[in-house]
């Protein structure tokens, strides 16, 4: 199929579900948005904005100015303009996958170009999200048009939608480094043939100076529209001090939900750092193929992040497309296929058990988000074992490959 | 990779560390590391590969054998209060002989209105100024349905008593529909159930002591009249019923008794409670109405309405539902009985259970977290009436009075094999995960064999080396990729056509005109599979891309077995039922090289997938009726889950391997 009939389809497909009447079914989901994310919390804080209360005084608001000011000047939000927002969104996204893959290939287009697009926009977990306007639709295309950028080699875009996306989600900024280093090497796959990381590591400073930079000027435009800094606790602080405990499908909210106030702090520390303490090795053991690191890494927010939406483990598999020379070393693909069914179907059916229906409770929901734990975490293990696999290759004549 | 170490070093001085050693070393092999733990791995998958097919069977007969040995005396345990607030059956009771006699007065109102063929609004309208006569504000409510079988319409009437305590924050409902649910609504008034809410209605009013609103409802009809009641109160709106707007409101509902009372006099008094789409009331609420039925007005109580059969011990082979061919040393022995009669109560629960029937008016309630029961006091001659039930119905709604929360405490997964007598989830859920995993199983050795084939060595290679017979025979295992997006859109394609099966017998003129369309359309589907033959066969060989059904197979298993393990917990009649319709069938579907085997099992599946349609035309009106009016999911589930697995399993059968 033509790339250029096949994806405008895709989209308007995407655009005409949007207008139906589904978004204000699933508007108010818990797996689809979380606090930080959700739409309507958007929509309460633009209102409480525009009738010029501070919308950081109370607590359901927890989205940067930066979207306030946006939703609330140029872009209102209505029935009209949200799915249309929505899908330009995941069109963008999808659009900046196939740009990847197309610089991963070195290509101008390839026959591939189709199924990368449509494994983003017919990923449920990518599509339901959007269709319940989730901010984190936005965050996605931010995320995977940095990506974009830095694999076309466009240093400053990149580190321009880079300091965006790290200001709207403060967790993403364990995809830093990886990106950094992206900018220094190269998106060609290197999986099959290993080579030390050859860039000047040097350079780091001045591309995290110019991230900075901009992340700087985003705080200032940001404390600008609010009038002081009392959004940072609410937006960024949120995702480290996790405040509101509203169920999500990650793994913090019944943790926390369940500890003594005087453990609080110290599990925090913990949950937090444990995100970070796998920068240094991913990017190390998959120096040689950094755009895979970055896959990673982006599989492990999605595991552990404190306010997930199924628009994570969305991105984390959408980006599987792009790493079809792994897919012969997956050891076990089709029990993570069926860990996601399971997870996909027990998540929706629990959460209504326990908040719809009142025969099961939080527990039930908790075993739900567990085994999509256990879902995500298989698929994140597989993909790190079939990464370094790769480089091994075919094995003839009854030898095995171990991992010491 | 570490250097083996030398053995003269390691071997240690005492008895004790040599024997450590010596087990060390057989289970951790003396080589290298890794080489050893490779043999093992090898060793207990080939182990696992090996026993694999016998594992399923016996998975298989495990989950049969523990479904037909739920109702086995020996299992279960005795039913208790779970929840202390309750207190059943501590109070004393005031209802009296002068209640009895309003009500009876009450009933000859309605018998005249019911013998002068009153219409609904007549009838409402004198209910609704008996309770303004009592002093309780009333109200009446038109609603009607439209649906593929015609319009339903009617009128409800309704009251509120307030709260004389609390700030009616909650609420109590007590109700009766105008039909019984005798023979699932086949149109046996309800008379004295509703003289028995009229003349409580009275009697309730005269105490100060009511913690919540009490809210009486006669609904019209048999199910659809609560369903708009309901739905009107909870502000649910629904596109095919129009329902005038309730003039009275209330708080929150937490518990709610149906009183069904068709008969002159009732011997028994008997449980309903599932609810729509298998939903169960918290099952405190029906231990409470047991004690408090057996205790306060030594009333016998059974399930449903199936007498005891040690109350009789002339009729308990047939009570018991053994069949009379039996012989009547079987027939008597007690163990024999007591499995036959819970064999029936737990056969009744799936019925309703798995169709996601309500088996009363309660269960519509349930759709709304109000926990529901219908009280059905069992026609007979006598001994009891008014004056029973009411002291019953009293107790009762002041044990739901002293509730400080909603019923909870996870009491809501449970199979009632008796009055007292019910098991626990880990009692019943593992008969249909068994049967599911066996699925599962089937589904992933499937997947492994499509992953694999052997292919001839080349004699001048590694064959010379082996010791085996040199005859050309050699073989070796080779990888070859499994294409999944054929078997996929297979698969999508046939719960597609699911939809479209469920779209045609929804439609106004198949419903109208069943004993006509039902043979075309079951054959139109049936001829699905075969379809399938006339899809392009890929051009590489067998050796390099695993076969179509063999792929279509391991799919198709993983997909029954999740869904059949998923819904379980939703609704375990259902689960069972599925497991027990789709265990054994989709185990044996396999490709074959016979054509007229193949034949055979495909019209085989296509019966076992759509021979409801033909052979229980009833029940597909019935079941879509449901679904338009009640939001009952049974008929979609069949037609775009259950019917698509069996076309699926038809279409591995059917193609050539």
């Amino acid at each position: 199929m033509d790339f250029h009939v096949a994806f405008p389809a895709l989209v308007a497909g995407r655009l005409l579900l949007a207008f139906t009447s589904l978004p204000e079914v699933l508007n108010n989901d818990h797996q689809l948005s979380s606090p930080l994310t959700s739409y309507s919390r958007l929509q309460e804080g633009v209102y409480l904005f525009q009738q010029g209360f501070d919308p950081y005084s109370g607590g359901p608001f927890r989205h940067s100015p930066l979207l306030l000011s946006v939703f609330s000047t140029v872009f209102p939000l209505t029935r009209f303009t949200s799915p249309i927002l929505w899908t330009i969104c995941d069109a963008v996204a999808a659009w900046a996958l196939v740009q990847i893959w197309r610089a991963r290939q070195n290509v101008a287009s390839s026959p591939r170009d189709v199924l990368i697009a449509a494994s983003y926009l017919l990923n449920p977990y990518i599509f339901l999200p959007s269709l319940a306007f989730s901010t984190s639709s936005l965050e996605n295309a931010l995320c995977l048009s940095a990506l974009m950028c830095a694999s076309q080699g466009r240093t400053s875009a990149a580190l321009m939608a880079f300091a965006l996306l790290v200001h709207l989600s403060l967790p993403s900024l364990v995809l830093m480094f990886p990106l950094l280093l992206l900018l220094l090497s190269s998106p060609v796959s290197h999986l099959v043939s290993p080579r030390p990381l050859s860039a000047n590591l040097r350079q780091l400073y001045p591309l995290s100076a110019e991230f900075a930079g901009y992340f700087v000027a985003l705080f200032a435009m940001a404390t600008l529209v609010c009038g002081n800094t009392s959004w940072v606790e609410k937006t960024w602080g949120a995702s480290l001090l996790l405040p509101d405990l509203t169920p999500n499908p990650g793994l913090w909210w019944y943790f926390f939900t369940e500890m003594f106030d005087h453990f609080r702090p110290f599990f925090l520390m913990v949950f937090s750092v444990h995100l970070l303490i796998y920068v240094a090795p991913v990017c190390i053991k998959y120096q040689h193929d950094i755009l895979y690191a970055t896959y990673l890494l982006a599989g492990v927010l999605a595991t552990f992040k404190a306010y997930p939406t199924l628009s994570d483990p969305g991105l984390f598999l959408s980006m599987t497309a792009l790493f079809p020379e792994t897919y012969s070393y997956l050891r076990h693909p089709i029990v993570t296929t069926l860990l996601h069914l399971h997870a996909s179907l027990l998540l929706p059916l629990f959460h209504s058990l326990w908040l719809t229906q009142g025969t099961g409770n939080a527990n039930f929901f908790y075993a739900s988000t567990l085994v999509f734990g256990m879902a995500n975490g298989a698929a994140l293990l597989d993909a790190m074992w079939a990464g370094l696999r790769a480089a091994v290759g075919e094995l003839k004549g009854g030898y095995e490959v171990v991992q010491e | 990779m570490p250097e083996q170490l030398p053995q003269e070093n390691s071997i240690p001085r005492n008895q004790i560390s040599r024997v450590v050693h010596k087990l060390k070393s057989r289970l951790r092999g003396t080589g290298d590391r890794n080489v050893s733990r490779i043999r093992r791995r090898r060793k207990m998958t080939g182990l696992l590969w090996k026993s694999l097919p016998t594992l399923i069977v016996l998975l298989l007969s495990a989950g049969y054998v523990w479904m037909l040995a739920i109702p086995i005396p020996q299992l279960g345990q005795r039913t208790y209060i779970d929840e202390n607030a309750l207190q059943p059956g501590q109070v004393r009771t005031y209802w009296d002989w002068a209640d009895v006699h309003r009500a009876d007065r009450y009933l000859e109102g309605l018998e005249q209105l019911r013998n002068r063929n009153a219409s609904s609004d007549e009838i409402s309208q004198h209910i609704a100024t008996e309770f303004a006569k009592i002093g309780i504000p009333a109200s009446t409510q038109r609603y009607s349905f439209s649906t593929t079988a015609g319009e339903t319409n009617g009128t409800n009437a309704y009251a509120v008593l307030s709260s004389p305590r609390a700030s009616g924050a909650e609420a109590i409902i007590i109700s009766a529909s105008w039909l019984s649910r005798t023979g699932e609504g086949d149109g046996t008034p309800n008379l004295r159930g509703a003289s028995t809410v009229l003349a409580l209605a009275n009697f309730l009013k005269g105490y100060s002591l009511w913690a919540k609103d009490l809210v009486f409802v006669i609904s019209d009809g048999y199910l659809d009249g609560m369903q708009a009641w309901i739905s009107t109160y909870h502000g649910a709106s629904q596109p095919n019923m129009y329902a005038e707007p309730l003039e009275l409101s209330s708080g929150v509902v937490w518990t709610a008794l149906n009183i069904d009372y068709p008969g002159h006099s009732f011997s028994h008094l008997g449980v309903f409670f599932e609810g729509l789409n298998g939903r169960l009331p918290n099952q405190d609420l029906i231990n409470s109405l047991y004690v408090i039925t057996r205790h306060t007005a030594g009333v016998p109580v059974v399930v449903y309405d199936h007498l005891d059969p040690y109350e009789f011990p002339g009729r308990k082979a047939e009570l018991a539902g053994l069949p009379a061919w039996l012989p009547p040393a079987v027939k008597d022995n007690d163990e024999v009985v007591e499995y036959g009669y819970r064999a029936k109560d737990v056969l009744r629960h799936v019925k309703y259970q798995a169709r996601g029937q309500a088996s009363g008016v309660h269960g519509l309630l349930h759709q709304f977290r109000i926990d529901a029961i219908t009280l059905f006091a069992v026609p007979a001659t006598g001994p009891h009436g008014f004056h029973a039930i009411g002291r019953i119905v009293e107790s009762t709604l002041r044990t739901t009075n002293n509730l400080l929360e909603r019923l909870h405490a996870s009491f809501f997964f449970y199979i009632l094999v008796g009055t007292h007598m019910f098991l626990k989830i880990g009692m019943y859920l593992p008969s249909a995960v068994l049967i599911s995993t066996a699925l599962m199983f089937g589904g992933l050795k499937a997947w492994v064999e499509a992953g694999w084939t052997q292919e001839p060595v080349q004699p001048d290679s590694v064959a010379v080396e082996k010791k085996g017979p040199l005859d050309g025979l050699q073989t070796t295992w080779v990888t070859r990729c499994r294409p999944v997006l054929k078997p996929l859109g297979i698969m999508l394609a046939m719960h597609v056509a699911g939809v479209v099966l469920f779209f045609i017998i929804s439609r106004p003129w198949f419903i109208a005109n069943q004993q006509v369309y039902s043979l075309p359309v079951f054959a139109l589907f049936s001829a699905i599979p075969l379809a399938s033959l006339l899809l392009p066969s890929s051009d590489t060989p067998s050796s390099s891309e695993a076969p179509l059904p063999l792929l279509l197979r391991a799919l198709t298993l993983c997909l029954a077995s999740t869904v059949t393990s998923i819904i379980s917990v939703l609704n375990f009649s259902l689960a069972a039922t599925l497991a027990f319709t789709l265990g054994v069938p989709l185990s044996l579907a396999t490709p074959t090289r016979s054509p007229l085997l193949r034949l055979l099992k495909t019209v085989a599946y296509a019966c076992l997938g759509l021979g409801w349609m033909v052979l229980a035309p009833e029940e597909v009106k019935h079941a879509v009726w449901n679904w338009e009016v009640l939001g009952v999911w049974f008929a979609p589930f069949v037609c775009v889950v259950y019917t698509p697995l069996l076309l699926q399993a038809a279409i591995v059968s059917i193609l050539p391997p």
